[in-house]
Order: C-alpha cells, then sequence, then structure tokens
C-alpha cells in the first residue's frame, strides 16, 4: 500500500524554504522593522502550518463530515465579520484583525466550501462508493448547490476580492464536473455564466475593469494598471537561462516589481534562479497537485474522493492562475501562490488542505 | 471514471501552459528583457573631458578649453531643499520660483541632478562652494568649454562649435557620435573633430524604483582630445587680421615651398564664441547675415580671377613658343575681334611679355590668346591646379572653373567665338577661381616650377605629420619661362608705370601680379597676388576685395601687411 504523506510534507516544506527564500530576497533591501522581520514571520507561519497540519492529518477525515454545515455557518459568519470590522488595506476590506495577526477569511473559507461540497454531493455511509448525484435534478445538482456557492463567493467578491471569489467558482465547476452530474446542466451553467457575465461587467469596481482591460493590452497605462504586469514579465524575463542570481535580482530588489513578496513572488524567484529554477518549483507544484489527484483516484468513498479532488484542483488552479499572471498570460487577479506567497491564513489554509488531504490517504487504508 | 482522466489532461495541459511561457519570456525573450531591466534600474553620470586646444605653429593658444560652472541641484535631498533654493537664489540672483518652475521643467528622475544655472561667474562659483554644507543636494559641475582668447582671430580656419544636427548625425552615428553631443562646425573642428573630440567618461549608477541612488557600479575617466597644432603664425594672422578689418574679402599668406598656410583671414568674420554662449539671437543673426559672415571666402569663395590670370596664358605662349621674348604687340587701346572691340585699360604701345605682365595689358593678351587657343589655355590653368579644388584640408573649399570650348557645346549648345578666348584669356567670362588657388599658382613662381599642396595642420596630439601634408609635383616648364614671367612679375611692382607700383617703396621686394574683376552690377573686385621677397622667396601673398573697386586697392592693403610683417620682424 502506497502512502503519499511523506512525498508531500517533504514538497511542501520545500516550496515554503524556497518561498521563504523569496520573501528575504525581496525584502532585505527595504527599510524598516516589519520588512526585516517579514520573512521571520513567515517562517513562524510556516511552523504553525506544519503544526496545523500535524493534527489535522491525525484528524479522521469522517469527522469534518459531521461538522461541515457548522463549519459552513462559521465561514458565512466570519465573512459577515470582515465586512462590519474588517480592517481596510490598499482599498479593500478582506482582513479581520484577531490579536496580533491580520487574518483573511476568504483562504479558509474557500477550503470550507469544498468540504461542503463534497459532503454535499456524497452520503455518510463509507460503504457506498457510488455518487448520488448521477440521479440528481437541475434543482438538486445545479441550482441548489449554487445557492450554497454563491453566498460566500458574493460576499468575497464584495470585499472586493476577484481573485478568491472565481478561484470559488472555478472549484465549484470542477467539482460539479466530477460528481457525475449531467455534462448537459454543467454545459447549461456554463452557457448561462458566459451570457451574464458581459452584465457583471458593470458591477466590477474600476481597477477590475482596468486590470482586465490591462490584461489584454498593457502599453495602454504603462504607469498605471499596466505597471505591475509590465514589471513582472519584465523581471521573469531577464531572469534568462539561469537567473541572475540570489539576492542579485534588480526588478524586485530595487522595488521596480510591486507585490513583490505577496502575489508576485514567482515573478522575483524566477528573476533570481531562472528558467531552471521556475522549471523546478513549477515540477514540484505539479507533483503535489498530481499527488492529491493520486490519492483521490485511490480512495474508494465518495465524499473522501471528492474532498481530494477539490482541494487538490483549487490548489491547481490557484498555482496556474498566479503562475500564468506573473507571466502575463491572466488578468492580475489579487491570488497569493500558495505556500510561497507571504501571508498566514494563506499559508495555514494550504496546510491545513494538505493535512485533510493525508488523512484521507491515511484513513483509506483503514477501510 | 473518464471525467477523472480529462482532468488529469487538463492539469499537465495547464503545467505545460506555464512551461510554455516560462520558455518564450525566459529563454527566447529573455536578451530583450534583461535589457529592459538593466535600462530601470542603471543610469549613466555623464562626466566630459575637455575638447583638443587648437594651436598656432609656434604653440600659442588659439582655441582651448575654459571650465565652467554649471550649478545643478539633485531632487534626492529634498529635505532640506527650501533652504537650499533660497540660498542658491540668493548668490545667483535668480528668484526662488523661476529655479522651482526650472527643477520642474528639467526634472528627469530622483538620482539625475537638474541643471538650475549654466556657466555662472566663477566668484558665484567660489561662494556657493563655501556655503555648500548648508545647501542640501547642490552640486557644482565643472564642465570644460570652449574659449577662444583672441575672440574671431581665424574664425575660418577653425570653425565653430555647435549641437550635431541630423544630417551629420546619421553619417557619424557609426563613430559613436550621439544627439546633443557638440560636434565642430566648418574649418579645423569639423575637419578633426575626430581627433579634438573629448571622450566622454562617467558613472554608472544603479537606482531603485524611485530613481534614488543605490550604489555605483562603474567610473570611466574622461579623456580630454587631442591637441591640434597649425601652420598659421599668430602674429601675422593678427596684422593681416587687424589691416583686412571688416572689408569683405580674403587675405592668404602662405609658404611658397611647403604649402603652409600662415595666415588665412576671411572678412566678415564671425565670432565663434556666440555659439559656446548659445545665445540665441546673436546665432541668428550670424547665419541671416546676407555677407554671409560663415563662408571662408579663402578657399570657399569662387571669383573671377582677371588680370591675375594673364600669368597662364603668358606661360603657356613661352612654353609652347608661340610667342618669344622678342615678340611685340602693339597696343592701340582696343582690339577688334570678330566683330566686336575689346577694349585694353590704357594704351600701351608696342610690349613684349614682360612689359606686358608689367602693364597688364590687354592687347597684348588677346593677341597672345588667339595665337594659343582656348584649349592651351585651359590645359596651362588645369596644368597650374585650377578648375579643381587644390586638396586643401578644411572643408568645403570650392573647385572654381575654367570654361573650354567642350563645355560650353555641350552645356550651352553653343559654339566657342574667339571673342570667348578673349574673355578667358583676361581671365573673365565664365572663369572663376578661389584666393587660395591664385595663392598656389603663384607659389610656382616663388618657387620656380612646383605646384604645392597647401596644408594647415603641422601637428596633432603632438604628433608632427607635416612630412605627410608635404605634397608637391614639378611641373615642366623651362626654367627661362619660369625667369621670364618673374621679371615681368617684379616689373609690374619696380617699374613707375607697372600695375603694382604703389608696393614698390618697402624694405622688401615685392614681385606679383594686380586684378580687376569687372563683377557687373557693382564695383569690382581687387586682386593682388604676388610673393616676397623676390630673391629668395619667404611667402606667397594673395589679397582679394570682394567689391571694393580697382586692383590697386588690393595693393595698398599688400602694402600694409607686408610693411607691418616687416615692421614686426617676420621677414
Amino acid at each position: 500500500m502506497k502512502n503519499s504523506s511523506f512525498l508531500i510534507v517533504a514538497i511542501a516544506v520545500l516550496i515554503s524554504l524556497i518561498g521563504i527564500l523569496s520573501i528575504y530576497s525581496s525584502t532585505f533591501s527595504k527599510e524598516g522593522k516589519f520588512w526585516q522581520g517579514i520573512f521571520k514571520r513567515q517562517i513562524s507561519w510556516v511552523i504553525l502550518g506544519l503544526v496545523c497540519f500535524y493534527f489535522i492529518s491525525n484528524l479522521n477525515y469522517r469527522r469534518i463530515w459531521d461538522w461541515t454545515y457548522l463549519l459552513y455557518f462559521l465561514a458565512l459568519c466570519f465573512l459577515f465579520f470582515v465586512f462590519a470590522l474588517g480592517v481596510v488595506r490598499s482599498g479593500a476590506q478582506r482582513w479581520l484583525k484577531i490579536a496580533w495577526f491580520n487574518f483573511q477569511p476568504s483562504d479558509i473559507a474557500k477550503l470550507i466550501l469544498v468540504i461542503f461540497l463534497a459532503r454535499y454531493f456524497s452520503r455518510k455511509s463509507v460503504d457506498d462508493i457510488n455518487l448520488p448525484s448521477s440521479k440528481f435534478g437541475v434543482f438538486r445538482g445545479l441550482v441548489l448547490p449554487f445557492i450554497f456557492t454563491a453566498i460566500p463567493m458574493g460576499l468575497i467578491i464584495e470585499q472586493p476580492d476577484l481573485g478568491n471569489g472565481l478561484l470559488i467558482l472555478a472549484s465549484f465547476i470542477a467539482m460539479l464536473y466530477l460528481t457525475n452530474i449531467r455534462l448537459r446542466y454543467i454545459l447549461i451553467f456554463l452557457i448561462i455564466i458566459g451570457l451574464v457575465s458581459p452584465f457583471l461587467w458593470h458591477f466590477l469596481h474600476d481597477y477590475q475593469k482596468e486590470r482586465l482591460l490591462v490584461f489584454l493590452n498593457p502599453n495602454i497605462d504603462p504607469l498605471g494598471a499596466g505597471y505591475t504586469i509590465i514589471q513582472s514579465k519584465i523581471a521573469i524575463g531577464s531572469g534568462g537561462f539561469f537567473g541572475k542570481g540570489w539576492l542579485s535580482g534588480t526588478q524586485s530588489q530595487l522595488r521596480f516589481l510591486p507585490e513583490s513578496h505577496t502575489d508576485f513572488i514567482f515573478a522575483t524567484f524566477s528573476e533570481q534562479w531562472g528558467f531552471l529554477g521556475s522549471l523546478i518549483l513549477i515540477a514540484l507544484y505539479y507533483f503535489l497537485i498530481r499527488q492529491g489527484i493520486i490519492i483521490a483516484q485511490r480512495t474508494q468513498d465518495a465524499f473522501g474522493r471528492l474532498l481530494a479532488f477539490g482541494i487538490s484542483l483549487m490548489l491547481g488552479i490557484q498555482v496556474f492562475v498566479n503562475i500564468a499572471m506573473n507571466l502575463g498570460l491572466a488578468p492580475v487577479v489579487g491570488l497569493p501562490l500558495p505556500l510561497m506567497s507571504y501571508g498566514g491564513s494563506s499559508v495555514l489554509a494550504t496546510f491545513i488542505a494538505l493535512g485533510i488531504l493525508v488523512n484521507i490517504d491515511k484513513t483509506r487504508s483503514v477501510f | 471514471m473518464v471525467r477523472i482522466k480529462i482532468i488529469n489532461i487538463l492539469v499537465t495541459c495547464a503545467f505545460l501552459v506555464l512551461i510554455f511561457g516560462l520558455i518564450y519570456l525566459e529563454v527566447i525573450q529573455g536578451k530583450k528583457y534583461r535589457v529592459l531591466s538593466n535600462k530601470n534600474c542603471i543610469r549613466l553620470l555623464p562626466q566630459s573631458g575637455a575638447r583638443g586646444k587648437i594651436l598656432d605653429r609656434y604653440g600659442n593658444v588659439i582655441a582651448d578649453s575654459k571650465l565652467s560652472y554649471d550649478v545643478m541641484i539633485s531632487p534626492q535631498g529634498s529635505a532640506n531643499r527650501e533652504e537650499a533654493l533660497m540660498g542658491v537664489s540668493h548668490v545667483l540672483k535668480i528668484s526662488q520660483n523661476d529655479l522651482r518652475e526650472k527643477i520642474k521643467k528639467d526634472y528627469v528622475s530622483m538620482s539625475l541632478p537638474v541643471v538650475i544655472a549654466r556657466n555662472i561667474d566663477i566668484k558665484k562659483a567660489i561662494a556657493l562652494e563655501e556655503l555648500k554644507p548648508d545647501l542640501a543636494g547642490v552640486i557644482i559641475q565643472l564642465k570644460p568649454q570652449r574659449r577662444y582668447p583672441y575672440n574671431s582671430l581665424a574664425a575660418h580656419v577653425i570653425g565653430y562649435l555647435n549641437e550635431i544636427d541630423r544630417w551629420r548625425l546619421t553619417r557619424l552615428a557609426d563613430y559613436g557620435y550621439k544627439t546633443k553631443d557638440i560636434v565642430g562646425f566648418g574649418g579645423v573642428e569639423e575637419k578633426y573633430d575626430y581627433f579634438l573630440r573629448q571622450e566622454e567618461g562617467g558613472l554608472s549608477v544603479e537606482v531603485d524604483h524611485r530613481g534614488r541612488f543605490m550604489r555605483v557600479l562603474g567610473f570611466k575617466p574622461p579623456k580630454n582630445g587631442k591637441d591640434i597644432q597649425l601652420t598659421l603664425s599668430l602674429k601675422i594672422q593678427r596684422i593681416v587680421e587687424s589691416y583686412l578689418a571688416d572689408r569683405k574679402g580674403s587675405v592668404i599668406i602662405m609658404d611658397p615651398y611647403t604649402g603652409e598656410i600662415l595666415a588665412m583671414a576671411s572678412s566678415p568674420v564671425f565670432n565663434p564664441s556666440v555659439f559656446v554662449d548659445r545665445k540665441g539671437y546673436s546665432i541668428a543673426g550670424i547665419f541671416n547675415n546676407r555677407d554671409a559672415p560663415l563662408i571662408n571666402r579663402s578657399i570657399s569663395g569662387t571669383f573671377p580671377p582677371a588680370s591675375v590670370f594673364k600669368v597662364i596664358p603668358a606661360v603657356a605662349g613661352l612654353e609652347t613658343k608661340k610667342i618669344s621674348l622678342s615678340k611685340t604687340f602693339v597696343c592701340t587701346g582696343s582690339t577688334l575681334i570678330g566683330r566686336r572691340e575689346f577694349n585694353c585699360w590704357s594704351k600701351h604701345g608696342e610690349e613684349n611679355i614682360i612689359q606686358a605682365i608689367a602693364h597688364s595689358c590687354d592687347t597684348f593678351f588677346y593677341k597672345t590668346g588667339l595665337l594659343l587657343g582656348p584649349l592651351a589655355i585651359h590645359d596651362y590653368a588645369l596644368k597650374f591646379g585650377l578648375s579643381k579644388s587644390t586638396s586643401f584640408e578644411l572643408p568645403y573649399e570650392s573647385g572654381g572653373f575654367i570654361p573650354s570650348p567642350l563645355w560650353k557645346k555641350v552645356n550651352r549648345f553653343q559654339n566657342w567665338y574667339e571673342g570667348d578666348t578673349a574673355n578667358l584669356v583676361i581671365g573673365q567670362g565664365d572663369c572663376l577661381v578661389t584666393p587660395l588657388q591664385m595663392a598656389r599658382m603663384m607659389a610656382v613662381f616663388a618657387n620656380k616650377g612646383y605646384l604645392v599642396t597647401p596644408y594647415i595642420v603641422k601637428a596633432i596630439g603632438g604628433k608632427d605629420i607635416s612630412i605627410y601634408q608635404k605634397k608637391f609635383s614639378r611641373l615642366d616648364l623651362k626654367d627661362s619661362t619660369i625667369e621670364n614671367i618673374r621679371i615681368g612679375l617684379k616689373e609690374a611692382v619696380s617699374l613707375s608705370t607697372g600695375t603694382g607700383n604703389v608696393l614698390s617703396g618697402l624694405s622688401v621686394s615685392v614681385a606679383g601680379k594686380t586684378g580687376t574683376a569687372q563683377a557687373p552690377p557693382g564695383l569690382s573686385h581687387a586682386w593682388f597676388v604676388g610673393f616676397f621677397p623676390f630673391k629668395n622667396p619667404k611667402y606667397v601673398i594673395c589679397v582679394f576685395l570682394e567689391r571694393a573697386g580697382p586692383g590697386y586697392l588690393s595693393c595698398v592693403l599688400a602694402k600694409q601687411i607686408i610693411e607691418a610683417m616687416a615692421n614686426e620682424g617676420e621677414i
């Protein structure tokens, strides 16, 4: 019986270390205590994340089944709290100040939603390996789950956090696809989204519209909205094959690249380590996500399988969108790169998600 | 299970897309982005060396560089900028608002200091330098700038400096010239710009995203340009220019054996320092002046040589044996050629070649010309280097023109008439020469048979190049021919009836030929071309006055110059 837990821990820790190195390299030249200590903060987050990972991986995932509605309710509460009490930072209200750190509930909320959807489309019985959802009608199979998804999604998009909101939508579609729902429904759903999205354009904030327009042509506003994407491409491109070397990346270290320690950490890394380093990093992410999918495929019970798929695909989408955005292949939506980007809640949520994955793998062998 | 397979494929494809994107950006476009990233963070702070000096033959400075002081303020140290601005405004007597305007207007980036005042007085520079501890971010930059100690002296030989124009830039970009470079225009400054030019050095520094200075990446010390030593003699040049004064014309004094130019003046002159100070209205004044002060009349101006030209048919006549010493013609004041009456300027009676040169008798030469035919005259003119440039090194030299029957046929569709020969033989009609060509022609008689190539640069960067410059060829003339013409030239001065008799009272014996070129409408051009002392000639002199009147005026000017040279002990 194969067991993937070691591999997952090893890859996750490796990526986290790369992330810490990159955060250090992007902030070491900045002045101020906060910036100097930021990589230490990330180290403590990773350690905390590993502790969470340990606990979660030893907590039978079937227990989560029972807590699902409670978790869902908590997630909604948090998101409402953000509206009421959230910290406003750079024009967005995404964070809750808890004790000494700022916590971003949307990171946890998207994980809870994946759990919720997995629960929704499966039965409690462990022995029932067939998904009931193939018999679902439009209402039970599409409308109802979408309503459950749309509530947190809407709250997150309103923060505004378009990136995480769309990530939830994408994860929803991916899970829907894996639940044996009739393909028709999914197609109808996609068509409806396609038809509605032009109207949704008017609900977007101006800066979000700008970002989308700039993605199509970064040069329309090179010093404004297009600046980030241009600088990110310059950072990655100038790395060349072998990179500029550790701590020698001019784009990130001289701060031409904004958000070089969070959303654009990949560009920071790629500038210093070049094509070779980036290839290895992308391969690591690929193996991590492959492991998640392999676990899902090995798992017999419907809940575990869906959950494992959901977690892997959510991570996969996040990695893909973030790196694509760094490369200028996707519009700039504020999505962190899991495990690499600076940010406590993102690191914690990712480790918890990986903990669940490992637990599914472990517990599966018990049956 | 099919769906799971599809998901697997999709995941793999997504990562492949990322890898392809990465290959495109880093491997294929890597070089382009590396350049862009360097542009982001590397700034050059230029420092210029001094342009090479221009010296006369004894090493006296004609043009050199002085230090000019520019005041710059660095936008970076903005903490005490108000205080600094106050101090600067106090010393320079410029209002603070003007300074602020200037900074706003010229601002480039945080790391690049803005020039707020150019070329300030040295006293003010010292005052600012002393106040510097209190003036945050104020920089006094030393910049070498062209200085002309004698103002417009030899301005046409030197040329002037100005910002490179588009035409020159396209030609010189391969040699490292950039826009806004200061380059030479005209004269030695243009011709030897490549040697005179200083090499820019400077600092390359790394800056951050706000343009703040991070560290020095490298330093290249600036190099001064090479000095150029001319063959000009400052003393003679000053004499020449002081007597030419503001009359339009040109004076050349040349060594008849080597072709070294000892003085070359052209009038009206311009003051090259106008271009250094960059005062727009005075520059526009120079360009708009109808007398074209920028033109070096000595080499670029072409005029009919008139009687000065007569030595050529004289040589041709003696060489081809069409005439001899004993051959005489009678001058009755005019002669009929074809159906037209051609006048002489006086009635000379019976004259041989020597007397004809001395008296500049037109009738004698009309008749000689008819004996020779136009082709022979044309050929001998070309032998003496006319109708093409003298290979003098300064730019914009004209070649002049000597007509021939073939040219007339091809260009004017007319036959050559004897009247044309008559015009040619006295250097009128379509004949055009430059003063330098006349000086060179006269040098043949001074040095007894050699056609020299005039030159003006003796040494570049301390290396003597005169051996490469000295080029002369022996004209295949009989000694007797040259001797007879020399006598004619001498008698033009020494005979009381000679055209250049005014020059006879000098301490040195002068030989030469006058010329009065008809150039209707308006006054005629006055020529005197000669050499002195007669026995062992040291100098060839060519005096040309544009639309001044009869050749006599040039003789007077030549006399004044030679007299002054003699007084200064230059002969």
